[in-house]
């Protein structure tokens, strides 16, 4: 008999069998599977149960069910509740099964003992480790305060106490993964409309996506709701150098020129404005700053802008007025991963000031920003360090920064200066800037910089690889996490949480009993007096229902008041208003309105290299899984048939591709698939670390080539300002 | 639904959906725990390489034809259709000759070298029998795939069949009747095969006549 230990499977209604249906085993067991699962488990035979739980192959979080068949988790199926999915899971979210029971996983606690990155452990119990990282910890915080000691959590539902330790053991030096990703884009849509609102993209009868890649680079719902909309007639249009996937099911697709986004979108603003195509009745009510844009774009006509876009004029007056044809249900898809250009804020800015153009703020198929749902929390009065310098570390070398997500390109560069003062531990939780943080050679600089590295993950990261202590964690599927709030579009507002789903394996423990066990030992104790059972109750405490759906369907959902719901209310802006001219800019030194800079022209015999995601790598950490390795087993080059010819490049054969600050060997693809000027590698491989077998030795690393330029205004990482050359060997 | 009515399993596709993203690929694969470097399912890109440049992405998985060559190519009687219309595989009788896999002009099946036989897509006959959709149907994104009985008029097969213009994918010399449907428009028609067999066996004539 099935077990049911979670409220009802809808997903059982479909042939509505009656509840006698034999529970049969599937086919041969897989031996690995067995052989990870502890005896101790107390398994019991013939058991069949289904748990809910939330993905975490990346940070999208959706929903799922988990088959747990005699104690090991067999399969992962969508959780059809979970409206934020659709109820769906993709490649990485099945593979999930191949994160818990991977045999590179990470089993106890790692000193290690030869030279930094040289791969020599020393196996070490969780008493020695916690008291030797305690001991760093507290000579670090007595010798260069507590703010030489740096935290990096990833996107986590746990980092929430890495943040929290952080923050009673004394350090405002917390850097997130988010400055190599979206920060210019939060920037850009912050100080445009005071917050940064979501695409309602399924109600959408017209989206130009610059630059994203959303039927790859999954984001839930939109490329979901993307695919929906366009079966609902809605028009696709993207401006991409590659023939990405989106690309290729899109209704029109223009191969832009890289680093021109911002000169396509001003003419658009430009065709709007000189037409009286633009929401005249919007633009007057909700906006300011409206004749200093209409001054500031005249020049920016589609004739100009197609010397720069390569993108004729004819197609961008086209393009803008059948944008404004189906306005406000229309859009410019503000994207998610901005870290592209020294002038990313801006390049932002201007999609941001053309949906303002079109009125689409709070309208379906526009721009809309549903309530997210608030949980409580626990509080505690940090202590206070008298001997703290003023500011983080980072601190003047962006314009504008968020001081909740720092800058890795900043701290990192701070760290090797020792300036404005020394940096001598870091503390990093699932998050890999060896490999997504550009220029490889500078995070190693800045490790060696550090007397002391401790790195809590899953597997054997190249990040973990240069740590001095190396901590294993839980996967998901293992672990009670707190309950996470979350906005989906106009789906729903949303709640979700883990439980274990199976014992964890090995000796792995959460990051919330490591921070929770060094600050005991750092006299710290009485601000993680808490479980984190209490933790949820106290986030849970006025929302009753939530705890409930949880329980019952896995995930809470709040559906409708999407649109409409912020209507005579201010902005969050200095003009309360949306600022198409930002003052706050002006004062600060940067231009208030985008102004065009063309990108630097790509040097004779050269190449840009850019950066992207396919559907089934979520950046480095998914390559060395089993199955989505059966997918792609190394990552190749992706070079123009005109330039390979030339260079007497073959395809499938290997190239080197060298910048400034590094060169990686791998397979060319020769394809017309991206420009001639401009090259493309997938992120994840050409790992330094052994503990990743499936692919050590495979494929170049990108993060190795990339140069670390820095978005003035935000300092994002700017990682599509690299040149490279290619050559045969 | 009354239960003597013998099921007839089917899957419609509408490819215009598929993005691609080997969802049901990796599904699959983890569900009937399918060994390294084999598939039961796939999905066919067809690239336009003209000025306008689009793909075609079509989804696709062994076809439980009505008159399926690989059961008349099977020496053994160890592959057979059932009543619900899979075509299924007895492993007790399976000798892994592989003329199936050779007959099907789908490519749909592969030797299994653990388990030492034949194997295909069975519509995760273990999940219908738990109440559940195939893994391939129910993990897709954009829910390109549709599963159901086609012979109850109420599902949305049976409706899809009614209302659509649908099409089939049939092999050069033989129709082996399969039970995937594809939306008409699809571009990907012609990739089916002509059955072969090695010299010492052959179908029943009766096979080719019938097809």
């Amino acid at each position: 008999m099935p077990m049911k230990t979670k409220g009802t499977m809808s997903r059982r209604s479909f042939m509505k069998l009656s509840a006698a249906a034999a529970a049969t085993t599937v086919g041969s067991s897989s031996r690995i599977l067995y052989a990870l699962v502890s005896e101790k488990q107390g398994t019991q035979p013939n058991q069949l149960r289904d748990q809910f739980s939330a993905c975490d192959m990346c940070f999208n979080k959706c929903g799922l069910i988990a088959r747990v068949e005699d104690g090991v988790v067999k399969k992962l199926d969508p959780n059809p509740k979970s409206l934020k999915s659709r109820g769906m899971l993709c490649a990485r979210g099945n593979a999930g099964v191949r994160q818990l029971y991977d045999p590179d996983r990470l089993k106890y606690p790692l000193l290690r003992k030869g030279q930094r990155g040289e791969g020599r452990w020393q196996r070490l119990s969780w008493e020695q480790a916690l008291d030797h990282a305690a001991e760093q910890m507290e000579r670090i915080g007595q010798k260069y305060t507590r703010c030489g000691f740096l935290f990096m959590a990833g996107t986590d539902m746990q980092s929430t106490f890495v943040h929290h330790f952080a923050e009673v053991y004394g350090s405002y030096n917390v850097i997130s993964h988010e400055s190599n990703c979206l920060l210019s884009r939060n920037r850009a849509f912050l100080d445009t409309y005071g917050v940064v609102p979501t695409p309602d993209i399924i109600h959408s009868k017209h989206v130009i996506m610059p630059g994203a890649n959303r039927f790859e680079a999954l984001v839930t719902p939109d490329s979901i709701d993307l695919m929906t909309a366009m079966q609902n007639g809605c028009k696709l249009v993207v401006l991409d150098p590659r023939f990405t996937k989106t690309a290729a099911l899109a209704d029109e697709w223009f191969a832009i020129k890289p680093g021109t986004d911002m000169a396509f979108f001003l003419a658009v603003a430009q065709v709007l404005i000189s037409e009286n195509l633009y929401d005249q009745k919007f633009v007057a009510e909700k906006t300011s700053g409206f004749e200093e844009l209409r001054t500031h774009v005249q020049p920016y006509t589609p004739e100009w802008a197609a010397g720069e876009t390569e993108i004729p004029a004819k197609d961008i007056r086209r393009l803008a007025r059948e944008l404004a044809a189906a306005a406000p249900t229309a859009m410019v898809y503000p994207g998610r991963r901005s870290s592209d250009y020294k002038d990313s804020t801006q390049i932002r800015r201007s999609f941001a000031i053309v949906n303002a153009l079109l009125g689409n703020w709070d309208q379906k198929g526009g721009l809309i920003l549903p309530k997210k749902i608030k949980t409580g929390s626990i509080s505690h009065d940090p202590p206070f360090y008298e001997d703290n310098p003023d500011d983080r570390v980072d601190a003047g070398r962006a314009q504008m920064m968020f001081d909740e997500e720092g800058s890795f390109k900043h701290t990192r560069d701070a760290v090797i200066e020792g300036k404005p003062y020394p940096i001598k531990g870091w503390l990093t939780y699932k998050t890999n800037p060896m490999q997504t943080g550009a220029n490889r050679n500078k995070t190693i600089e800045m490790i060696h910089k550090l007397d002391f590295m401790v790195t809590v993950d899953i597997a054997m990261s190249d990040t973990a690889w240069m740590a001095d202590l190396v901590l294993p964690a839980p996967s998901y599927l293992e672990r009670q996490d707190p309950v996470s709030a979350f906005l989906a579009s106009s789906a729903c507002s949303g709640v979700l949480t883990r439980d274990p789903v199976v014992p964890a394996l090995f000796e792995s423990k959460p990051v919330f009993w490591i921070v929770k066990e060094l600050a005991k030992r750092l006299d710290l104790a009485e601000y993680f007096d808490f479980t984190i059972e209490d933790f949820r109750k106290a986030q849970l405490k006025k929302l009753p229902e939530v705890a409930k759906a949880l329980k019952n369907d896995g995930v809470y959902n709040l559906v409708g008041h999407s649109h409409g719901i912020h209507e005579g209310k201010p902005f969050k802006t200095r003009s309360k208003k949306i600022e198409l001219y930002n003052s706050r800019y002006a004062e600060n030194g940067i231009n208030p309105l985008p102004v065009y800079r063309p990108p630097q022209a790509v040097p004779e015999n050269h190449f840009r290299i850019v950066v992207g995601r396919n559907a089934y790598i979520t950046q480095s950490a998914s390559t060395n899984n089993t199955l989505l390795w059966e997918l792609e087993h190394e990552n190749c080059l992706w070079i123009h048939p005109v330039p390979a010819k030339r260079l007497g490049i073959q395809n499938e054969k290997l190239v080197e591709v060298q910048s400034a600050v590094g060169k990686g060997w791998l397979k060319a693809r020769v394809t017309e698939d991206t420009r001639p000027d401009t090259v493309y590698m997938d992120t994840g491989f050409g790992v330094i670390s052994e503990g990743l077998s499936k692919i050590f030795g495979k494929g170049a690393c990108i993060a190795d080539v990339l140069e670390d330029h820095a978005d003035r205004i935000s300092g994002n990482m700017a990682m599509h300002e690299t040149f490279v050359t290619v050559s045969k060997i | 639904m009354k239960q003597s009515t013998p099921k007839k399993y089917g899957i419609v596709i509408d490819a215009s959906k598929c993005i691609d993203c080997k969802a049901c690929m990796i599904a699959c694969k983890v569900e009937n725990n399918i060994p390294e470097g084999a598939w039961r399912n796939w999905i066919r890109p067809s690239w336009d390489t003209g000025d306008g440049r689009k793909a075609e992405f079509q989804p696709g998985q062994c076809m439980q034809c009505d008159t399926p060559s690989c059961v008349a190519a099977c020496p053994v009687n160890a592959t057979y259709k059932q009543p619900d219309g899979i075509v299924a595989i007895d492993p007790k009788k399976c000798i892994s000759c592989g003329n199936c896999v050779t007959a099907c002009p789908y490519g749909a099946r592969y030797r299994n070298s653990a388990r030492q036989i034949a194997d295909k897509c069975d519509f995760c006959e273990d999940r219908l029998k738990r109440g559940e959709e195939p893994a391939c149907v129910i993990t897709c994104p954009t829910k390109t795939r549709v599963f159901g009985d086609l012979n109850d008029p109420a599902s949305k097969v049976s409706r899809l069949l009614k209302d659509e213009k649908l099409v089939r994918v049939t092999a050069p010399h033989v129709d082996t009747r399969p039970n995937i449907y594809y939306y008409q428009g699809t571009r990907l028609l012609d990739w089916a095969v002509t059955p072969t067999l090695p010299g010492n066996v052959h179908m029943s004539r009766e096979f080719w006549e019938k097809t």
